[in-house]
């Protein structure tokens, strides 16, 4: 329905105003959680080098009530801008404007110390077993480098734990295992910066070839408080997976249609595999979709190169990537959605026949999604609903794994996929909401 | 709007529900939970006299129903975990903000793991249930 002109006029001169409103709340709510966090002795923050100690003389220790105050700040000022965003009279708004805000937010996040996470130490004790040990991440665990400095900052759940993540991404950590601790924190920092960057990069572009609003698409990804905090904040590999997820899109969307980049995009899918095996899905929505052999012959080149690099590098070990899936399919979070059915049903939790169970129904959900596509419907879309389906019927949900499907979801047509990635996400965010109310301490 | 996209939309709105219903359940069931943990902390400082803000606890995840904690602190002024630690087992509803402590024992300094091979000095209906006992 049109607006009327006295109010259109009116939404045109307040819309700026409320948009820099809802921008100021972010910084600030990034700002607070940063600076609070370099204080250090945090439950929210994990043991760490002090590589933001020259903050650490502005805030408070960081606590649950004021991060969450701070991350549902956040949250809502990120839903009042893409509701702003998304206005026709808000079409204006200035892409410097908000490619500056993105920036900021980074920037913000980059200076300050690892948030709510300790998977980074992790990628950290891997490269370093390989590199400075000569141990293979991929058969030992950090446990096996006690000596370690980084050794005392990975998580206690993952000391005894080999390496789950592509033989690409490990490669690619080995080069910041020399740099020494902090050397190498910052670089995972940096690659996680860049990832992002990218990611956005990328996500402007397909959002231009689409014909979609580039800003709003740009916000929606650059600003969302589980990117910029958790993901971003924990310098998370699930960045650097995207950020290929994301060229793989892109190498179809945007330019002349060919087999020279339909067989790059199915070779970069490859590469987002060997990266975090889970980049895999969008394979076989491209290749129903365009039903050419040029992804399937990108596809199979790089994984035949990724797994005999994998093979010469960490042995039989390196190319078993089913075996460490199979693993990680059976950790139970509480975070995750189908713990939470398994609570309002009254069970203690899920047992091994759900796992089953959930199985069962995401193959049916991925083969519903690949009839779609087989009929016509767009593979961008497709591959999104399937990355949230794996993301809401896994056992073991982290806030990064929401990540997926936003890329995706603000560069397809199926306006659904955004609003049920972001209400997904909302759930997540709503459900760490418990220590508002009553705080252990 | 076709009949399939208004089947999808149909799935998704009850599967929304389903999962909004689950969170929101869950939200309220952790603040009882972090209730009752608040009271544990509460009831270890009474029963011990030490006013101490670093203290452990254990929850027991057999069964959903379960109220069973093992709370443990250390038993002079330390560091966490540096002194021998007193371990209370705790059951039952809050009852004029305490809870009923069903016995426990002692750990050693520096005990990484709370298993019974490295408990001693089980008292009251822990004992009597072997929670000291070596191989159990």
């Amino acid at each position: 329905m049109a607006l009327a002109p006295t109010a259109e006029r009116s939404n045109r001169r307040w819309a700026p105003v409320l948009a820099g409103l809802c921008a100021l709340l972010l910084l600030a709510a990034t700002a607070e959680i940063v600076l609070d966090g370099a204080v250090g002795h945090s439950p929210l923050i994990p043991k760490s080098p002090n590589i933001a100690g020259w903050l650490g003389g502005i805030g408070e220790r960081l606590g649950y009530r004021v991060f969450l105050v701070a991350l549902l700040s956040f949250s809502a000022a990120y839903v009042g801008l893409l509701a702003l965003t998304g206005r026709a009279w808000l079409k204006q708004l200035s892409p410097r404007w908000a490619i500056g805000l993105v920036v900021a937010l980074h920037a913000i996040v980059f200076a300050g110390p690892i948030l709510l996470s300790t998977d980074v130490f992790s990628y950290i004790a891997y490269a370093r077993m390989g590199v400075e040990h000569g141990l293979n991440p991929y058969v030992h665990g950090p446990i096996s480098i006690v000596g370690d400095p980084v050794y005392h900052y990975v998580g206690s759940s993952w000391k005894h734990v080999p390496t789950a993540y592509g033989p690409l991404y490990t490669l690619l950590s080995y080069p910041l295992a020399p740099l020494g601790l902090t050397g190498a924190l910052w670089g995972m920092k940096v690659v996680a910066l860049l990832a992002s960057a990218g990611t956005l990069v990328l996500t402007w572009r397909c959002a231009r070839a689409r014909q979609f609003d580039p800003v709003f698409a740009l916000l929606a990804v650059g600003a969302n408080p589980l990117y910029v905090i958790y993901g971003l904040g924990g310098a998370h590999n699930d960045l650097v997976m995207t950020f290929l997820m994301m060229a793989a899109v892109a190498l179809m969307l945007t330019g002349r249609s060919s087999s020279g980049r339909e067989t790059g995009a199915g070779a970069t899918v490859m590469a987002a595999a060997l990266v975090k095996a889970t980049g895999v899905v969008l394979l076989p929505f491209m290749v129903i979709s365009r039903r050419r052999l040029a992804p399937i012959v990108g596809a199979a080149s790089a994984a035949l190169g990724g797994a005999l690099a994998a093979y010469v590098a960490f042995g039989v070990h390196g190319v078993d990537i089913v075996a460490a899936l199979n693993r990680d399919a059976a950790l139970v979070s509480t975070d995750s959605f189908p713990t939470e059915v398994a609570h309002l049903f009254g069970k203690p939790g899920v047992f091994p026949i759900d796992h089953t169970l959930l199985k069962g129904v995401l193959a049916a959900i991925l083969l519903y999604l690949m009839w779609l596509t087989w009929r016509g419907y767009d593979w961008v879309a497709a591959s999104g609903w399937a990355l949230l389906a794996i993301a809401v019927t896994s056992t073991w949900l982290l806030a990064w794994y929401t990540l997926w499907s936003l890329p995706l979801a603000v560069v397809t047509r199926d306006r659904r996929l955004l609003w049920t990635t972001l209400a997904v996400q909302g759930l997540f965010i709503l459900h760490q909401t418990s220590p508002l109310f009553v705080q252990v301490q | 709007m076709s009949q399939r996209r208004l089947i999808e939309v149909t799935v998704l709105v009850l599967v929304g529900v389903l999962l909004a219903l689950a969170t929101v359940n869950d939200v309220i069931r952790q603040s009882h939970t972090n209730q009752r943990l608040v009271v544990d902390l509460d009831t270890w400082r009474a029963y011990t006299g030490h006013v101490y803000h670093n203290l452990t606890i254990e929850q027991d995840l057999k069964g959903s129903g379960s109220t069973r904690e093992v709370i443990c602190g250390n038993t002079s002024p330390g560091a966490p975990k540096t002194r021998p630690q007193l371990c209370l087992v705790m059951r039952g509803p809050v009852v004029h903000g305490r809870r009923t402590v069903y016995g426990g024992y002692y750990l050693p300094p520096h005990t990484l793991y709370d298993v019974s091979s490295a408990r001693y000095a089980c008292f009251g209906p822990a004992k009597s249930q072997g929670l000291c006992e070596h191989g159990v």
